[in-house]
């Protein structure tokens, strides 16, 4: 899959020496636009995911039997697009701006797949869990908020 | 109690992780492998992403995403998205450790600490 993870792309080492840190509201646009597809990838993939209805894997071969299903329903390739326009907001942005402010931004998606999946999916979130995301908003902003230094170098 | 049926499906979801991890760390090296010299210009910039895809790390990263992909659609079919999301956050941690390990980018305390409270989150997001 195509993630949000600690990479900068060819596009995100443009600008050397200079500090990329001012988010201008047209980049936080985008981000939220990431956001927002990361959301719509994450529910196109659970929806194809489903289509086969409720699958037993008993043996090796049924693995394939499900891929070939799951990959005929219209959503997965939804779900494809977007991630791939993921891919590329996501390289402009870092050559606009800073991992360390981008990543905060964009660790909105833990939140709002979480809220999609309670609306339209019909999932139970307990408090606990609400709890556990929070921990992992946490660790994602201060593993990227390091990066302030070295990201203009790379 | 770590809820029995969500247990095996751990594992997955680790196995994911790191397929993303080592398309991520392969990606990466091809991109450190280029030298690419720093330039705005567009032609330039497409001139390289051309260069990338012709590099066999790439297509063994794309092989990793790919399997990460079906990997990810079966547990999809057997999990809630929210719990499968949550827990999928651990690739951070293991890009944390692979490139520290592999590409020897240097992972500083601050990081650590990141990557623990990931690890605490997906614990209790793991707890029902």
């Amino acid at each position: 899959m195509f993630k949000k993870g600690l990479l900068s792309l060819p596009g995100g080492s443009l600008p050397i020496n200079m500090l990329k840190k001012k988010l201008t509201l047209n980049i936080l646009l985008f981000l939220i636009l990431t956001d927002l597809l990361e959301t719509l990838t994450q529910y196109c993939f659970k929806k194809a995911a489903i289509s086969p209805g409720v699958f037993t894997v008993y043996k090796a071969a049924d693995i394939f039997v499900f891929l070939r299903m799951a990959f005929s329903s219209p959503y997965l390739w939804v779900g494809i697009i977007s991630a791939t326009m993921i891919f590329i907001t996501w390289s402009g942005i870092l050559a606009k701006i800073d991992l360390s402010v981008a990543v905060p931004v964009a660790s909105l998606s833990y939140i709002t797949v979480p809220l999609v999946s309670i609306i339209f999916l019909h999932e139970k979130v307990s408090l606990l869990r609400w709890g556990g995301i929070f921990f992992i908003l946490v660790g994602v902003i201060s593993v990227s908020l390091s990066t302030k230094d070295k990201e203009s170098l790379s | 109690m770590i809820r029995a049926d969500l247990f095996p499906i751990l594992y997955l979801i680790v196995l994911t992780s790191i397929c993303d991890t080592v398309n991520q760390l392969f990606l990466k090296s091809a991109i450190n492998s280029l030298n690419i010299s720093v330039s705005k210009n567009i032609f330039k910039v497409l001139f390289f992403m051309f260069k990338l895809l012709l590099t066999p790390r790439v297509w063994i990263s794309g092989i990793f995403a790919l399997l990460s992909l079906c990997i990810w659609l079966f547990i999809l079919s057997k999990v809630d998205l929210n719990y499968a999301f949550s827990a999928d956050s651990m690739h951070y941690v293991f890009i944390a450790f692979g490139s520290s390990l592999i590409l020897k980018e240097k992972v500083d305390l601050k990081r650590w600490l990141g990557t623990i409270c990931i690890v605490v989150g997906i614990i209790l997001v793991s707890l029902s």
